[in-house]
């Protein structure tokens, strides 16, 4: 099962939910599937990870990844770069914009509200039921409902992103797959897909799920690890 | 035991409450800002109290004030919002109040940068503030252990009646790992009825305590800094905690490294020990007091040629490394301090080449 997504797509969700992992997973492996893809970062709120080789991957397969200016790129100031509006306006066959965490990093979205104007977008909420804010139903919904107030979107769908990092077992992609599922039905919003760690692929069984699925080669790693080359999908 | 994903900052604010601390003041500042925010929230949860200060001055005291009343009291702040906050340790320390203190530590001097740095273990060490005082100094690798030393820290603040500083570089604060919170790390506070400003009726006493940092007779200065000392001496006997890694190896360098740094010097010395050379590490846990014997006696090993110290900062720690090897064999250093985190390949590099020299010295 494919991921179908297309247009504009706004990552969205509670900090640390695994936003960035997920746009440049997806950001890759739609681009080595033949879609034209460009990339975003509105992450205004944190910019203590700076992703430079996950984005320096990205642009060798030939996605447009657009950023803050190079100088800027350590400073502790959100800059939101011009061209984000234009490429809002003349989006790609997939145009993906990774939002930073919470309410507060979601309200960017509001600045570019003219941008939007008319224009088609989905915006996925990405919920690891193994961080504490998104631990239950509630929890996030609430988180949700923050998100859309502070963005003045409506979020369309949920994506299940149900993992430990390293320690990850298929047993936490499982209760996190029933999570992600129960939320999907008590909200109405659709489960657009979840995301498995790519090593751990082989270890489930993929027809247990009735939702596509985006292999997670991990970029945002610490400097004693080494991160997977997102060419090798 | 359920585990969560948690960013080391909002794991340390989980921690103090689990630990049963309801007293958190603090002045928001990179990298450990996220400490205050889940805190805002989760204290009013509990209730617990959180109050940002105008300014980490303010803090201090702030801090200083609630634990002399015998509160549960824990602050965070990163490098320049700790020179800040330095008075007040000094005067919490003369004071002999328990309360505990978060140095996400960002890269300086100055105001520095934002990103990781290990620069300010001379001021955790050494004083920072003014007198004859020392801090409890831990210091965790990871996210896990960093809950862990916070739940330590409020006990080991109270059986010493000292302030207990936690030393994270800015990795440990920003970086999400899996964690679980260990119940049997709750502690119950000590009885502060001898001591503690909390009122006589509270206490069911007709004496007043008194709380201060003032002594005009030399006499009583030089005796209340006798006993501070002996305290501090303690420490050293009772609390000394390390983790040595390939220590069982006839290693040919010994490295010295702490927090996230030691890290990437794992993943070196795994590296290293696939290409056929044997390297071990002590990573000290606590920097004050110092593994000052375990240190020297791993030096001491007759496989062992030289010590380097590789710390995120200009070479700090490896002048208590020298203190402890005390001339057996030389001591080098390795660091970088601008918020950079040194790879595994050049911690490979660097051994490398001071195995070299080595050998040349030795022909």
């Amino acid at each position: 099962m494919d991921i179908q997504l297309s247009g504009i797509v706004i990552i969205s969700g509670n900090y640390g939910s695994g936003k960035t992992e997920i746009a440049v997973n997806l950001a890759a492996c739609r681009k080595l599937q033949g879609t034209d893809v460009r990339i975003a970062d509105l992450d205004l709120v944190n910019p203590y990870f700076r992703t430079r080789e996950a984005r320096k991957q990205l642009a060798e397969l030939g996605i447009e990844v657009v950023l803050p200016p190079e100088q800027y790129m350590q400073a502790d100031l959100p800059i939101l770069s011009r061209s984000i509006s234009g490429l809002i306006r003349h989006p790609a066959a997939l145009t993906i914009l990774d939002v930073g965490g919470n309410d507060v990093g979601a309200a960017v979205l509001a600045a570019l509200a003219d941008a939007f104007g008319t224009k088609d977008y989905q915006m996925l909420q990405v919920v690891n039921p193994f961080r504490p804010l998104t631990q239950t139903i509630d929890g996030a919904v609430k988180m949700r409902r923050d998100i859309e107030k502070t963005s003045k979107l409506n979020v369309t769908g949920l994506i299940g992103n149900a993992n430990l990092i390293d320690e990850s077992t298929p047993e936490t992609i499982l209760s996190g797959y029933d999570f992600i599922r129960k939320l999907s039905e008590e909200t109405g919003l659709p489960l657009e897909f979840i995301t498995v760690p790519a090593h751990l692929l082989t270890a489930l069984e993929l027809e247990h799920f009735s939702c596509p699925i985006l292999p997670i080669k991990r970029q945002l790693v610490p400097p004693w690890k080494k991160l997977v080359r997102l060419k090798e999908f | 035991m359920s585990k969560v994903l948690m960013k080391g900052n909002e794991a340390i604010g989980e921690a103090a409450i689990r630990a049963g601390c309801l007293n958190y003041f603090a002045y928001p500042i990179t990298p450990q800002s996220e400490v205050a925010e889940y805190l805002s929230h989760r204290m009013p949860e509990v209730n617990g109290v959180f109050l940002q200060g105008e300014s980490e001055v303010a803090v201090g005291y702030m801090i200083f004030g609630a634990a002399a009343c015998g509160a549960r009291v824990m602050t965070t702040s990163s490098s320049p919002g700790i020179s800040l906050m330095s008075e007040a340790l000094s005067y919490i320390a003369c004071a002999q109040c328990p309360a505990v203190f978060v140095n996400i530590m960002r890269g300086g001097p100055g105001l520095g940068g934002i990103l990781p740095s290990q620069g300010d273990y001379f001021q955790a060490t050494k004083g920072g503030g003014h007198g004859d005082y020392r801090l409890l100094v831990l210091a965790p690798a990871s996210v896990q252990e960093a809950v862990e030393m916070v739940m330590m820290a409020f006990p080991l603040a109270e059986k010493y009646r000292n302030p207990v500083m936690i030393m994270g570089d800015g990795l440990i604060g920003q970086m999400m790992e899996p964690v679980f919170f260990p119940d049997h790390l709750k502690t119950e506070q000590l009885n502060t009825d001898s001591w503690a400003t909390s009122g006589m009726k509270i206490r069911g006493s007709n004496t007043r305590n008194l709380v201060k940092s003032l002594y005009l007779d030399p006499i009583q200065l030089n005796n209340h800094n006798l006993h501070l000392k002996a305290k501090y001496d303690r420490m050293k006997v009772e609390e000394i905690r390390f983790e040595p890694y390939n220590i069982e190896s006839d290693y040919k360098v010994l490295i010295v490294s702490y927090g996230t740094m030691s890290r990437v010097c794992r993943t070196a010395i795994d590296n290293l020990k696939a290409e056929g050379l044997e390297v071990g590490m002590i990573r000290p846990q606590t920097l004050f007091p110092f593994p000052e014997a375990t240190i020297r006696d791993a030096a001491s090993k007759e496989s062992c040629q030289t010590v380097i110290s590789i710390e995120m900062s200009m070479g700090q720690m490896v002048e208590d490394v020298e203190r402890s090897v005390r001339g057996r064999k030389p001591v080098e250093w390795y660091g970088k301090c601008g918020g950079e985190v040194p790879t595994p390949e050049e911690i490979m590099e660097v051994v490398h080449s001071f195995v070299k020299s080595a050998r040349k010295e030795q022909n």
